[in-house]
């Protein structure tokens, strides 16, 4: 009899107190709400219609009306045949901006990863070299790499044989072909890896541009490793080589994870991107319905974004680290 | 018991019989110990190379702009003379008064200062409050709403181009005017149309910072959100203690903390508006305010038809890239130290 009424005592304290926590955490989750409240807003009032008149264009053709307004007419899976099949570039173009995906995504983590280490360690001058580091990624966006592209000016001053960031310069290569084909035909290693290596070094202006947002967060990454653990590895006398391969690459996995599928966003959305660039023209050039078959264009593009980032993100994610934290 | 007494005094006799040796060896020998060893050669090659390296790549990085910047002083006939390199020969302001004074850059910097200082506090100032939340409160769809954040920053813009200028040169969609009520609308002026028309103005850019959904946006929301999180809950709970509202801790607690963070944030969203050509070519045209895209072409009073014409414009057109990075630059020297220091503080996990 007691225990019984222990019992519905103790239920009734517990149930007090559940209610009242419960309360608690209710005010706390509003008060989170009114946080987010400007994106939920936006997202339902701009991004949503957007999103979904974007989606209505694409299989429809518009008119604009004289006066005001404008009128939508239903061709169903016409644009996106039309682009598939009818467009003379655009699947060639999505082929070989896919191809560079491939290729440049490792190349900028890698590179980020390697130069974010250097930056993290001591060495003189640390501060300048970070600072010179981020210029890129605020100052060679947008306009100014949109008068980069269309310079001619660098190609005949740069008599070091320079690249830097025109971009199409042939005769200014930092490492010739040839000497590196010779250095690598003793080494059995394919044609295409020697290819992609002299590539990858004559368009290191592009990779660094590129990779300012990566360092940042390999950065922000790196510093979150406590020092304690690196103390303790040299104590038990690893080496450097070691050290990385065991204590900062497991560490810094899921900024690995985080920056490719950022990488790949980026590239993907950048004005600079081949098919971007391809489908922005479309954009520009057409006029009234021509504009609606960009937007089919870039719907299949999209979809082909959120293919890739998945599978990186399930690739990945197998190899990812994450230390427990108390 | 013995081994317990006998062992400071080896100890000590050990430490007296090393100095003794130190003493003894003279200093050239210990140099020589210290020195001329393969662990330090090694530890020295891998300094000079990780600074070689280093040094390289700003050398890649600041090549471009020296040569743009000596390049802009050149005059005319420094481009036709084939042993004028890197230096100029007659150097010349002409060109920059050329431009600033055609190409209206006062006009194009004011209205540029005005739209990228606004979108840029509106953007950081939201960002700000929209990572606050994911960060620190758990409601219900905070994973699924954080998807959303996340769904934004991967649909490419020219996804969107289109829709977005439909929807600013008919902006008329259900709820706005219900939300915002007829007297903003009257303000505005714009009741004589069935739909305004938002487009040439700053409206557009202004409606998407303020909602989170400007350039990039969802790169600060993540950027800040993993700051948060990386903030101790016990400064909040203190707060809290010490009868400070939710929104109030935020203001005078949390915000006042990561200025550093929001410096890096804030100079983002600033130059990346700066020198954005997409949202400016999607809702300004030719009649809008002028903006720096418009400031890019060959000014009217040079004369560029001679030998060197192509050299010359690509010179002119690297000026204009100047003249538009310049500000930038300026507020970079002054506030890289708040970005450094926001990267340094900024430990992301997981």
């Amino acid at each position: 009899m007691s225990t019984k009424v222990k019992n519905s005592d103790l239920l009734g304290a517990s149930a007090k107190k559940k209610k009242r926590s419960a309360s608690l955490d209710v005010r706390k989750a509003r008060a989170g709400w009114w946080f987010v409240l400007p994106f939920v807003i936006g997202f339902i009032i701009l991004y949503l219609p957007i999103i979904f008149d974007s989606i209505k264009y694409s299989f429809h053709e518009i008119r604009i009306i004289r006066g005001g307004g404008y009128r939508l007419e239903w061709v169903g899976w016409n644009n996106y045949y039309n682009a598939l099949f009818k467009d003379p570039g655009f699947v060639q173009t999505l082929v070989s901006g896919l191809k560079q995906l491939v290729l440049d995504v490792p190349a900028i983590v890698i590179f980020s990863l390697f130069v974010a280490i250097l930056l993290n360690g001591k060495i003189a001058g640390r501060a300048a070299f970070r600072a010179i580091f981020f210029i890129p990624v605020l100052l060679t966006t947008g306009l100014a790499a949109e008068i980069d592209q269309q310079n001619i000016l660098q190609q005949y001053q740069s008599a070091g044989g320079m690249d830097d960031g025109s971009g199409n310069s042939s005769v200014t290569e930092i490492v010739s072909v040839m000497d590196v084909q010779s250095l690598f035909s003793n080494m059995m290693v394919g044609k295409e890896l020697v290819q992609y290596v002299v590539d990858l070094v004559n368009n290191i202006f592009n990779i660094i541009n590129r990779s300012g947002v990566q360092m940042l967060i390999f950065l922000s990454g790196l510093q979150s490793i406590s020092p304690a653990i690196y103390e303790s590895c040299s104590i038990d006398g690893a080496s450097g080589w070691e050290t990385f391969w065991k204590i900062t690459l497991p560490m810094v996995s899921p900024m690995i994870l985080v920056n490719a599928i950022y990488t790949i966003i980026d590239s993907f959305t950048s004005s600079s991107n081949k098919v971007m660039e391809y489908i922005n023209n479309v954009y520009q050039g057409a006029t009234g319905d021509g504009k609606v078959l960009s937007s089919a264009m870039s719907w299949m593009y999209f979809l082909i974004v959120i293919a890739a980032i998945g599978l990186v993100a399930a690739l990945l994610s197998a190899f990812v680290f994450y230390q427990r934290r108390d | 018991m013995n081994n317990v007494e006998t062992a400071p005094k080896v100890k000590k006799e050990t430490k007296n019989k090393i100095r003794v040796e130190f003493e003894r060896t003279p200093l050239l020998e210990r140099l020589k110990a210290k020195f001329v060893n393969l662990y330090f050669f090694q530890k020295v090659a891998v300094y000079i190379f990780k600074f070689l390296f280093l040094l390289g790549i700003s050398f890649v990085i600041l090549f471009p702009f020296y040569s743009k910047i000596s390049s802009s002083f050149m005059s005319p006939e420094d481009f036709v003379d084939v042993t004028v390199v890197m230096i100029p020969r007659h150097a010349t302001l002409s060109t920059y008064r050329a431009i600033i004074v055609d190409n209206n850059y006062w006009g194009a910097f004011t209205n540029t200062l005005l739209l990228s200082l606004a979108c840029a506090i509106l953007q950081t100032f939201i960002c700000c409050l929209i990572a606050y939340g994911f960060a620190k409160f758990k409601f219900k769809f905070n994973g699924l709403l954080f998807m959303l954040v996340i769904f934004t920053m991967v649909v490419p813009h020219s996804t969107l181009q289109l829709s977005m200028y439909m929807k600013f040169r008919y902006f008329d969609i259900f709820g706005i005017f219900n939300l915002l009520g007829g007297g903003v609308t009257e303000a505005i002026k714009v009741l004589k149309e069935p739909n305004l028309n938002l487009l040439n103005t700053f409206w557009p850019l202004i409606l998407l910072s303020i909602t989170g959904l400007g350039f990039k946006n969802g790169l600060y929301i993540f950027m800040l959100r993993q700051y948060f999180k990386g903030v101790p809950d016990e400064l909040e709970e203190s707060a809290y203690l010490d009868g400070y509202g939710v929104f109030k801790t935020f203001m005078l607690i949390i915000l006042p903390l990561s200025v550093p963070m929001l410096v890096t944030v804030f100079m983002f969203s600033f130059s990346w508006q700066w020198t954005d050509t997409f949202y400016t070519r999607a809702f300004f045209s030719q009649s809008g305010p002028t903006l720096m895209p418009s400031i890019v072409k060959v000014p009217r009073s040079l004369d560029t038809s001679y030998a060197g014409e192509n050299m010359y414009v690509a010179a002119i057109r690297n000026t204009c890239g100047i003249l538009i990075l310049l500000p930038l630059v300026i507020l970079y020297t002054f506030l890289q130290r708040y970005i450094i220091q926001g990267i340094e503080r900024s430990g992301i996990t997981g």
